[in-house]
Formats: structure tokens, sequence, C-alpha cells
């Protein structure tokens, strides 16, 4: 069956989905990302769930089903949660109303635990979401990782509901090295920031498989959201971010900095967009976005907007498009060092701060070593 | 060691070299003097193959071979080393990182065994401080946020690693103080040694008072117009450009 088949036109969201249409090539956030293909391809629709996970370290998904999960953490299943009405992509809603497993956690400490997600898969559907409740006045450190062996043809429709409380801050670093061919992953999630909570997202994409992670991030008074992408692709990929962050009150600080880098006949998407609300006074605003085109095929789809409705705020934006610096590129050149060698230290160069941006020092060591294989 | 011949060199569509004849006697130290736009760092790009430039007649033997057609790589790794008047800045690209890949690449090139990490920092640590650098230089991304003599030093510091045969110093000694010209000449000293080739370009007398110059050469409007012994250099210092009699 394809996706849309699958769906239960009587589920209490649906409706919801139904007012944002499904998505097709005139939808924004999909316009340079080939939806209906996915959507309409033959399916077997993945539903095996497992009730008995091992208390382990990590939470391990396998094909969307649970196989283990950190002990210190209170695990929920099929708990209803609370669903974001107000969400702009109604893939965010599909996932919703097709997800056999649904894990909601709630995290009462301060921790730091990995989610790895293994899809092997052939021509399957896998659906699934993950809650995540932040406790107040606490850390905590997420790092989610993909494995993509063998699968082909398979679609992974996944999402994310967090809530970090007021006083926590999460950092939540997704690391998504995939290079398999028709494997597609979509993730469309929603993050609310509390009173004074601060969200910090790393996105690291890297590789030809195509994927496609859209974040609505909701923040209240005195919250912050700190946003870094970096894209790295090649081949026919399409991949990348689209990323909604609103200030819905006063206080609120976002920075938004996405760099990608294109090879071959990959697309990159950065499609952003913070919007400040008319009470959200005192916002300060950043976004920006570089890109290098290493070929001549490759293309870089940026779009940074700055939605104001309020005139007491700080803001910036920028992005800009561009190949490897000539004059840096000569000057190694002229050291003797190869053109091949002398790119990669430059294209090196650009993606360093982002992943250096890492404090935890051994998840910053791997993503540099995939960022280096990957080039 | 370098034969240049009647060359004609045009940046984008405008002719700057307009049939330059040079030639850089081994073991030398030859000093190119000229005016504002002659096209002295112009003659240089084109000996490393730079991008702006296009050599569009005449030929540069290098070791009696015509190098005009080799990329700037394979000029480097044949030994012509040229510091740039304005060298650039690259954030992100660890200095010593560069240092050591540029010293690999050439060893690789040489057929000799690559410099390890241990010997290479050992290295470094003697070229650093005989420079009067900061080792923190070394830790700092290539160039970037060094005043205009930390850029200088740098440039000797690499000429010193990679040990060329031609060198070509573009305005080494503009913008620096006396104790950083002292130590620029100190490192042009050390390596000369009566096999390398220098080609120092200057505006001034002050940095020729450390280095002696065997030749001294004269650019105007894209020709070489006088080549003589360091008396043209006291000519010029006391009566400017008007007082050479052009030999062409
Ligand atoms: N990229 C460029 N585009 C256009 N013109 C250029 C470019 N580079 C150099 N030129 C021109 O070529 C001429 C020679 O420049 P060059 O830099 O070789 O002079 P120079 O002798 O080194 O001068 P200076 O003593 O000021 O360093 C100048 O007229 C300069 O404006
Ligand atoms: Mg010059």
């Amino acid at each position: 069956m394809d996706t849309l088949a699958l769906i239960d036109t009587t589920h209490p969201l649906y409706s919801n989905f139904d007012a944002l249409g499904v998505p097709n090539t005139k939808t924004e956030q999909y316009k340079n990302f080939p939806i209906k293909p996915i959507l309409a391809r033959e399916y077997s629709y993945n539903t095996e769930s497992n009730l008995t996970p091992n208390a382990g370290t990590n939470l391990v998904m396998h094909n969307g089903m649970l196989l283990e999960y950190p002990e210190e953490i209170d695990i929920k299943f099929n708990e209803e949660f609370h669903t974001d009405k107000e969400h702009f992509d109604s893939l965010y809603f599909m996932s919703h109303m097709l997800s056999t497993t649904v894990i909601t956690l709630k995290v009462h400490k301060d921790c730091s635990f990995e989610i790895q997600h293994t899809l092997c898969e052939q021509d399957s559907l896998t659906a699934y979401r993950i809650a995540l409740e932040v406790d107040e006045n606490i850390h905590v450190e997420v790092f989610e990782s993909f494995q993509t062996d063998k699968s082909s043809q398979a679609f992974t429709l996944y999402g994310l509901d967090v809530h970090v409380s007021n006083n926590s801050t999460l950092r939540w670093i997704r690391n998504e090295n995939r290079a398999d061919k028709e494997t597609e992953v979509v993730g469309s999630h929603k993050f609310n920031v509390a009173k004074q909570a601060t969200l910090v997202l790393h996105s690291f994409d890297f590789g030809s498989a195509s994927s496609l992670h859209l974040y609505k991030i909701d923040l209240a008074q005195y919250a912050s959201c700190n946003a870094s992408h970096l894209l790295l692709s090649d081949k026919d990929a399409r991949r990348g971010n689209v990323v909604h962050i609103n200030h819905n009150e006063a206080h609120a600080k976002s920075t938004q900095e996405a760099r990608s880098i294109l090879k071959d006949n990959a697309t990159g998407i950065f499609d952003a967009k913070i919007l400040v609300a008319h009470d959200a006074k005192y916002a300060s605003a950043s976004q920006n976005s570089k890109a290098i085109l290493l070929d001549e095929h490759a293309h870089m789809y940026a779009k940074p907007q700055l939605e104001i409705y309020t005139d007491e705020l700080e803001a910036s934006h920028g992005s800009t498009i561009g190949t490897l610096d000539e004059d840096a590129l000569f000057y190694l050149l002229s050291r003797g060092i190869s053109m091949q060698e002398s790119r990669k230290m430059l294209v090196s160069a650009f993606a360093n701060t982002l992943i250096d941006n890492i404090p935890n020092q051994e998840y910053a060591t791997k993503i540099h070593k995939e960022f280096e294989n990957s080039l | 060691m370098i034969d240049i011949k009647n060359i004609h060199v045009d940046i984008g569509e405008k002719s700057i070299l307009k049939g330059v004849d040079l030639s850089l006697e081994k073991g030398k130290v030859h000093v190119l003097m000229g005016t504002n736009g002659s096209g002295k760092s112009t003659l240089t790009k084109a000996i490393v193959g730079h991008y702006d430039t296009t050599v569009t007649k005449g030929e540069i033997f290098y070791n009696n071979k015509n190098i005009v057609e080799l990329s700037p790589e394979q000029r480097a790794l044949e030994g012509i080393f040229l510091s740039f008047q304005n060298p650039i800045e690259i954030a992100g690209v660890n200095n010593a990182y560069f240092l050591r890949t540029a010293l690999n690449a050439k060893e690789r090139f040489d057929g000799k065994k690559e410099t390890n990490a241990a010997s290479f920092l050992r290295l470094m640590k003697k070229h650093v401080s005989q420079l009067g650098m900061h080792q923190d230089m070394l830790i700092r991304s290539l160039n970037d946020g060094f005043s205009g003599g930390e850029k200088k030093r740098n440039e000797i510091l690499q000429m010193e690693v990679l040990q060329p045969d031609l060198i070509l110093l573009d305005e080494i000694d503009s913008g620096l103080d006396i104790d950083a010209l002292k130590a620029v000449a100190d490192g042009i000293n050390r390596m000369r040694d009566g096999e390398r080739t220098f080609l120092i370009i200057t505006h001034y007398r002050r940095i020729l008072d450390y280095v002696t110059p065997d030749y001294v050469h004269i650019l105007q409007d894209g020709q070489i117009v006088k080549s003589g012994g360091f008396e043209l250099v006291d000519i010029l210092e006391s009566q400017g450009y008007q007082a050479i009699q052009k030999d062409i």
C-alpha cells in the first residue's frame, strides 16, 4: 500500500493533517525535496513493536522497534502526549497517525544518552515517535545517530516531541551520516522551550542519502535556542533542514548558523524562519547560512527569513553561496600541497567551527572523523 | 637556475609584462626594484603560476625546463617558493598542520621519508624561536589575525621548513620593525648557502644592509631596463628612478 492509503480518516488528528493537505512540490517546505514519489511508493507497513525492551545505557530503535532504553530514564509507551496542533507540517500529523510505537521519556536529573536508529528493512515504511520531557533545572545531552545498512526503498517517518522545562538546558546532537540509496528519512519535530530554558541543537548531515528534518521550536520568556547545521552531501542527495523558530514571549533569544558543502548533483536545503510575535519584545534573533558548491551541478536552497511583528529587537540575517576561496586555494597549492588535499583542507576549515562547538570531545572527535571520511 | 625569456604576461585584458628578459644566476642574491605598479609582483606570480596571470608569449626555464605549463603545486615541489607581498589569512586551517602537510608533500616528492609529528614539533620549536615568533603562532589558524610583521615572519618560517631552491621574496621587508627585519634577514642568510637562488623585491635599501646582494635589476613598465650591482641601489636612494640610465 502507499502511505496515504494507510491513514485512518477517523483519527482525531486527521482534520489537522487534512487542513494542511498532502504535501507536494508546491508546499513551501518540500519544494526541493521529492516527497510525492516517496509517499506514492508501495511499502510494507512495519507495525511490529516490542513491549519488553532491555534496560541499558542508550535508546536503541531497530526498524521502529525499541530494543534498549537508558535505565536512568523513566519510560512509558503509547501514553497520550501533547501534540502541537499549530505545527506547520502536515507530515508531523501524519507521523503521529501512523506511528505504531510512541515512546515517552521523562528525564528527572542531569544525564547524557544516545538514541541509535537502525533502519535496515527493504521496501518498508516505518513510523514512530519519541517524546522527551526534561524536568526543571537540569542539563541533558542527547546524541542521535543513524544506521541504514542494506535497506533500500525504505521510508522512515519519525519525529520528536520535546519539552524543556523552566531553567533547563537540552543539548541535542543529531549525527546523520548516511550514504544509502533510496532510503529516505523524514523527521518532523516539535521542541518546546519553557521559561529561561535553553535548547542547543547541532545537526550534522553527511553523505548521499536523502533526508529532511522539519523543526518547530517555540520559545517562552527568556528562553533561548542556539541551532547549528552542518551539511556535507554528494551524488544525488537532497537533504537538509526546515526550521521554524517562534519567539512567543519577551526576551527570547535565538541564533541559527548553517554551513553547507555540496558536491556532484546534491541539493542542500536550509529553509529557516524566525518569527517574532507582537508580544515577544526585546528579542534577539540572528540567522546565517553559508554554502560552498564544489561542483557545477551542486545546488543550495537557502532561505533564511525573519518575520517580525515587534519593533523592539535585535535581529540580523545573511546568506552566501559561493565556491572555495581562490586565493586561499592558491596559497596552499603554492606550498606544494596537492589540489585534492588543498580543497580538503579548506572545506574542513569551513566546517570545523561547527564541529568544535560540541563540548563533548568524544562526540566532536567522532564527527570530525566522519566528516573527513565523507569528504 | 632560472632563465626568463621575453615573457609577456596579461592580467585579465591588461598587458602587464611586455617582454621581460631576466637570468638569475644559481646561488646568488638578486634584487628587483621598480616603481609601484611596474610589474614586480606580476613577475613573481607568473613564475609560480598564479591564476591571475596569463603568459601570452615567452618562456620561463627553471633548471633548463620550461615551467610555463606546470601547475603551481608542481612548481612548488620542484623547489620554487614565493613569499607573498600580502599573505592571505585562512581561518580554520591550523598553521602547524599546514606546514607539516606541505613538508610531507615535498618529502614524498623528493622520495624522502616523511617527518613524523614528534620530530616536526622539535623542528618547529627551533625555527619559531630562531625567528623570534610566539610559540602560539603554530597552534593558531594560518595567518589569521596575524599582524603584518607576524605574517612576514610566518612566510620566512615556511621558507625555512620547505628548504626551496629558488626563493622569491616580494617586499618581505615592508612593515617590519627593526627586530623583525633582523630576524627575517637572519632567516634569509641562514638559507644562503651558495646553492639557493634569491630574488628579493624591495623598495628600500634597509634590508640590503643585512643581506648583501650580488645583482640588482630594475623593472620599469613591464620590462627590465637595467641590471648591475649594489651601486644601482645607491643611485636610486639618492636620486630616484629618473636617474637610471636605461639599458634598453
Ligand atoms: N588582479 C588584477 N587586476 C587588474 N589589474 C591588476 C591586477 N593585479 C595587478 N594589476 C595591475 O598590474 C600592474 C602591476 O602590478 P604589480 O602588483 O605587479 O606591481 P608592483 O610592481 O608589484 O607594484 P608595488 O610596488 O606597488 O607592489 C598594476 O598596474 C596593477 O594595478
Ligand atoms: Mg608588488
